[in-house]
């Protein structure tokens, strides 16, 4: 081998060296800047703030919800006067018929009247108490509906409270975590280029350098 | 140790970037033998060993029956040009880090010498006695020798050992890392400023500004300005800012940074040494002779590695210091109002008058 093709070959190996030497450092490089984003990523994660759910506080007023129409009472004072007031009206009426010396069917017409007065009382009783009764129910009616709708409210509540925590968070990591994984993307890419160069590099001198061996063994061979 | 790190490595390179030697008489006139011939004499032999191991197999004429010593030889021979390689361009990659111009001179010198011997730097050649070889050992790994008068002992580097460090991520010289280029960044990242003031590169536009919602207000939703004293009896406006709001928002980003830098340990020993322990930025390095570095409070990559907790605890809050010395505090300091008649040139008295008089109607104290 001429001293003109050891030189060539010499200057060959030594810029693939050095080449190599280059990328390396690029893809050793981008490998530890890898390194930090995934750390920084870690850390950002780790300690970003708890995110709070809005509605965790919301509690049923069910509880507070009640009847009022349940313990309504009968106005019985008012029949118990009514039938007061009909037994003196007769009394009175009894005395005038027989201080004007009436007969006994005149009295027996008055019983009937009284009895009736009282019957109508009876009535007036029960048709308050049927009212009470149908109000109670309607009353029953509208706090069932009215619980229905707090625990539906309830329920909507929490689950939009969980939709809230679980669309923020959802969002804040994508966000974050788009960002980062370009980062790691290209720091990736980089680092494979840089391998890619490298390769390239070392490629062509181990060419050479295989040349230049040939080249001894045949010096050793003749030695 | 540390200071003779230090000394060392500045020296060798104030002297290469400083081009004194070439002004020494009788340097140009004295010949200069930088010829080291590394892979011409690590090979010089292996041409006759593998004619001779070749024979012996192809033969029958081996050490053993099976050939099995020299077969494994043959196979070490073969692959030796490319662990040559590998080894030397992973060597050179390694310690071409110290031509770096933020390079922490705490490093080993003896690889800066290294360098200086195969990059040919002028006073490091055989003639200055320098010398380098590599030994293609029987294991397969390859040796190189670096021997000459900086060094107090001759520098061996074994290939196997050299790629397994290099292949676990850690480095023998460590870089220092882009300190100015991370925290420009983190400046973006922390939110303090609007997305508009981001350019095309993604670095902050020449007019950003830290958004409205950490400046100071007052009660009715005007600024509540210092008042600057500019001399003359006349004063400006300028924005004052809720640094605790500052912080607060800031915080959780820098310290991803820092667990960023400390997930290589060997990258925030180099950051402490030459940056952040003694605070200095950049742009002032740049103005000065030698870099300014941590001296005495050095960490050393021999004995302060791993990092202890104190050490983490201390470049933490040094680090968030630099940040805010250096790079937050120019958006924070003497900036002008941003509604256009406020920020005009004032008289002082009457400024400061008006002010304590707003106070005073802002707080119902009069």
């Amino acid at each position: 081998m001429s001293y003109v093709l050891v030189g060539t070959a010499a200057v060959s190996i030594v810029s693939g060296i050095i080449g190599g030497a280059s990328a390396k450092k690029r893809a050793r490089a981008e490998a530890a800047r890898k390194r930090k984003l995934q750390a920084k990523l870690n850390m950002l994660e780790k300690n970003r703030q708890k995110i709070i759910n809005p509605y965790e506080n919301v509690v049923s007023l069910s509880s507070m919800l009640s009847n009022p129409m349940a313990n309504l009472g009968v106005a019985t004072q008012a029949a118990e006067m009514q039938i007061e007031e009909a037994d003196i009206s007769l009394a009175n009426t009894l005395d005038t018929i027989r201080s004007t010396g009436a007969s006994a069917g005149g009295a027996t017409a008055l019983a009937q009247a009284a009895l009736k007065s009282k019957q109508g009382v009876s009535a007036s009783i029960e048709m308050q108490e049927k009212n009470n009764e149908d109000k109670r129910a309607a009353g029953e009616q509208r706090l069932q509906e009215q619980k229905m709708a707090e625990e539906q409210r309830m329920q909507q509540a929490d689950a939009a409270g969980k939709q809230f925590m679980f669309s923020t968070r959802e969002g804040r990591e994508v966000t974050q975590m788009n960002r980062v994984a370009a980062q790691i993307g290209g720091a990736q890419a980089a680092q494979a280029q840089a391998q890619a160069d490298q390769t390239a590099a070392l490629t062509g001198t181990i060419s050479t350098l295989g040349s230049l061996g040939a080249a001894k063994l045949g010096q050793g061979g003749s030695n | 140790m540390s200071n003779r790190n230090i000394a060392t490595n500045l020296l060798i390179k104030q002297i290469n970037q400083s081009d004194a030697i070439a002004y020494r008489p009788g340097f140009l006139a004295s010949p200069t033998d930088s010829n080291f011939g590394v892979l011409n004499k690590a090979y010089e032999e292996t041409g006759r060993l593998y004619a001779q191991l070749k024979t012996a197999v192809d033969s029958g004429k081996c050490s053993t029956p099976t050939c099995e010593w020299e077969i494994k030889r043959l196979i070490q021979l073969e692959g030796a040009p490319t662990t040559t390689l590998d080894f030397l361009s992973n060597f050179a990659s390694e310690i071409s880090t110290v031509e770096e111009p933020n390079f922490d001179p705490n490093n080993n010198f003896a690889y800066t010498i290294a360098n200086s011997i195969l990059t040919k730097k002028p006073s490091f050649s055989k003639t200055d006695g320098y010398n380098v070889e590599l030994h293609l050992l029987e294991d397969g790994s390859q040796q190189l020798i670096f021997t000459g008068p900086g060094f107090d002992e001759p520098l061996l580097v074994n290939s196997s050992t050299l790629k397994s460090l290099l292949d676990s991520g850690t480095s023998i010289v460590a870089p220092t890392p882009n300190i100015d280029g991370d925290m420009s960044a983190l400046l973006l990242e922390t939110g303090l400023f609007d997305v508009e003031d981001t350019m095309e590169d993604g670095t902050l536009g020449p007019n950003a500004k830290i958004t409205e919602t950490f400046v100071l207000k007052n009660p009715d939703g005007t600024f509540d300005y210092e008042i600057l004293d500019i001399g003359n009896g006349k004063g400006r406006n300028i924005l004052q800012y809720d640094m605790d709001k500052i912080k607060r928002k800031s915080e959780p980003f820098i310290d991803a940074e820092i667990a960023g830098l400390l997930s290589s340990e060997q990258y925030a020993v180099a950051a402490w040494n030459v940056y952040i322990s003694k605070g200095t930025t950049e742009s002032e390095d740049d103005q000065m002779v030698q870099a300014a570095n941590a001296g005495d409070n050095s960490w050393s990559y021999e004995f302060d590695l791993p990092l202890s907790y104190e050490h983490k605890e201390l470049f933490s809050v040094k680090y968030k210091d630099y940040f805010m010395n250096n790079y937050l505090i120019q958006f924070t300091k003497n900036q002008l109002p941003t509604v256009e008649e406020d920020a005009g040139i004032l008289d002082l008295a009457q400024a400061q008058q008006a002010k304590a008089q707003k106070f005073l109607d802002d707080n119902n104290l009069n």
